[in-house]
């Protein structure tokens, strides 16, 4: 093999080296999916009387109102000056309406954590904080069982319903 | 304790409350500094723009439409005989003109024989909501804007801060959602407000048949074994809300109390366990929120009622309704205050005072109606022609004060007259936020 050769040789392996070692599989970067939620502290906007009536609606049936009761609802509102007043007796007429949907008693009791989580997801678009999330456990458990009618759940669905954080978005 | 047991002894306790000493918002101990004429007063926004002509100075058509009959429409009210023809303003009979069977009168004696008359009243807003706001804040509301909660203190809230009354002792009872009516239970002032708000009802929406539909099935929960619960753990939600810095929502402060005693008066009405006393003839707006206003009077015996009435502001466009309008607000006002003497409580304790919010023009429009009788406006200076009549404890029967060219008494008055009359005048003269013009009535005699 003559030295011209032998340096063709040797080159070509250290250009295919530096070639090869340069070209390392980069390693790829992704998000795992997550659930964002607002903090309480960013809901600065009142909902309008028709925001709250619409969106009660679709928190306690799962489903839109008709703009022919959006409109009616609202104009009842706008009749009484307590509106926390009329918001009680609009959800209380509500709560009278079949097709609401309501965990059971039993199903609370039987997973009060997932129930807790599940119903700040859903009234207050938010995760609660460990504070609310034991408030809520102990109050619960003290209560729920002695409650007569069996309708608990019913009652907390009630009090986020009215809650101010619920008035706000 | 079933619902009907606690409601009531809450009330008792409610009421007992109030009749205790305690501290007010205000940081005195019993607010009112003067003494009271009467315990309760009812105050009739005799609204949608009255003229004087065919009201206190009893023209008929004499003045609007060149058909020389004069004559009282407003007999109810005022003293004076009626038209003699051309009968136009009262009911439908079942055969003959239409509008020709007056009303008769319900008072035996007309409220201006029972009490005090000032005929000839300035009225500085020529609007309807301006004018409404210069009736409940006494003040002439120059800078107040449509859809705008009033920028002064309403009577409302000089009751409840410095009479100490709570929120179901104040009540306004409003004719219509629009028109911005139901701004008028609370001010946006700095030092009252919402806390110190009315409770508020549009009876001919809230009990009609909207009402029906979407209010009357509510599900009956147990005051204390199950609402209680809803009102702790709603509190809590609200106090955290608080410590994070969430916004705060106008509330007027009825108490848990209050709140139920509002929703069983509500569920009574629209499911028919309260019966309504309305007036003899009831065919129109006006007279069917009167009745609603004697109904919350009898249930809740506030200090302080309000009431308002706008159906003569058809005016615009229609004569013949409009004097019909006329007619039956007096037939409204009458009804009141019958029904008022007759209650177990309000007789003889209670005061009215009516007082239209603006006049209408001294010339017509163009619109003819269906007697070819011209409509009028209300934009000139005629507009601002009013009248106010009260009566009841310590008022003086059967004076007049003041006329048609010595005008006596401004629409900004009646705050003052109201505040004196249920004794805390001085503290509303401190706040500083009335018409700088505005007297009490009673120092105008």
């Amino acid at each position: 093999m003559s030295m011209q050769v032998l340096t063709k040789f040797f080159l070509t392996l250290f250009l295919g080296g530096i070639l090869f070692s340069s070209c390392q599989k980069e390693p790829i970067y992704e998000v795992n999916n997550e659930n964002l939620y607002l903090v309480s502290a960013d809901k600065d906007k009142l909902k309008t009387n028709t925001q709250y009536i619409a969106i009660l609606h679709a928190n306690l049936f799962q489903k839109a109102l008709s703009a022919n009761d959006l409109v009616e609802i609202q104009k009842l509102i706008e009749s009484v000056g307590d509106k926390r007043v009329i918001q009680e007796v609009i959800i209380s007429n509500f709560l009278n309406k079949p097709g609401v949907i309501i965990p059971s008693d039993f199903e609370m009791l039987s997973d009060v954590d997932g129930f807790i989580k599940e119903t700040y997801e859903r009234f207050l678009v938010r995760q609660p904080t460990q504070a609310e999330l034991t408030y809520f456990r102990n109050y619960i458990l003290q209560n729920a069982p002695s409650n007569t009618q069996g309708r608990f759940a019913e009652l907390i669905y009630f009090s986020f319903a009215l809650s101010d954080e619920y008035q706000y978005y | 304790m079933d619902r009907r047991s606690f409601i009531k002894k809450s009330a008792l306790a409610s009421a007992g409350a109030i009749t205790m000493p305690y501290i007010l918002p205000s940081g005195r101990l019993f607010a009112s500094t003067g003494s009271a004429m009467a315990e309760y007063v009812v105050y009739v926004l005799f609204a949608g723009g009255v003229r004087q002509q065919e009201s206190v100075l009893q023209r008929y058509l004499a003045d609007s439409q060149n058909v020389n009959f004069e004559g009282n429409i407003m007999y109810n009210m005022l003293n004076g005989d009626p038209p003699p023809a051309k009968i136009a303003y009262g009911t439908d009979p079942s055969v003959g003109p239409s509008g020709s069977n007056p009303i008769p009168s319900i008072l035996s004696q007309s409220l201006e024989s029972q009490g005090t008359l000032f005929p000839e009243v300035h009225a500085s807003n020529a609007g309807h909501y301006g004018g409404l706001n210069t009736l409940i804040t006494g003040n002439t509301a120059v800078t107040q804007g449509l859809r705008q909660k009033p920028l002064f203190p309403t009577l409302f809230e000089y009751t409840r801060k410095h009479l100490g009354a709570s929120a179901t002792e104040t009540w306004f009872i409003g004719n219509t959602i629009n028109n911005s009516v139901p701004l008028l239970n609370y001010s946006v002032h700095e030092d009252y407000g919402a806390k110190y708000g009315a409770n508020m009802l549009i009876p001919n929406t809230t009990f009609s048949s909207l009402g029906q539909e979407h209010l009357a099935n509510a599900k009956v929960y147990h005051p204390e074994e199950e609402l209680r619960h809803v009102d702790i753990m709603k509190n809590f939600l609200n106090k955290n809300w608080e410590i994070n810095g969430g916004l705060t929502l106008a509330d007027i402060g009825n108490t848990f109390e209050e709140r139920e005693m509002v929703k069983t008066y509500m569920d009574g009405v629209l499911n028919g366990q309260i019966s309504i006393p309305f007036p003899p003839v009831n065919d129109n707006g006006d007279l069917r929120n009167l009745g609603y206003a004697c109904s919350v009077l009898d249930y809740f015996t506030p200090k302080l009622t309000v009431v308002n009435m706008s159906a003569v502001d058809g005016c615009h466009s229609n004569f013949t309704g409009y004097l019909q309008s006329l007619h039956r607000a007096d037939h409204a006002v009458g009804h009141l205050w019958n029904f008022i003497q007759n209650h177990p409580v309000l007789a003889n304790k209670t005061a009215l005072i009516a007082t239209p919010e603006h006049g209408r023009n001294a010339n017509p429009n163009s619109i003819l109606d269906e007697n070819d009788w011209f409509g009028y406006d209300h934009s000139d200076s005629n507009s601002n022609r009013i009248f106010t009549l009260m009566a009841g404890p310590g008022i003086q029967s059967g004076l007049k004060v003041g006329s048609e060219s010595n005008p006596t008494g401004r629409a900004t008055d009646n705050v003052l007259t109201i505040a004196e009359i249920l004794g805390f005048k001085s503290e509303v003269q401190a706040s500083g936020a009335l018409d700088p013009q505005a007297q009490s009535l009673f120092d105008r005699i």
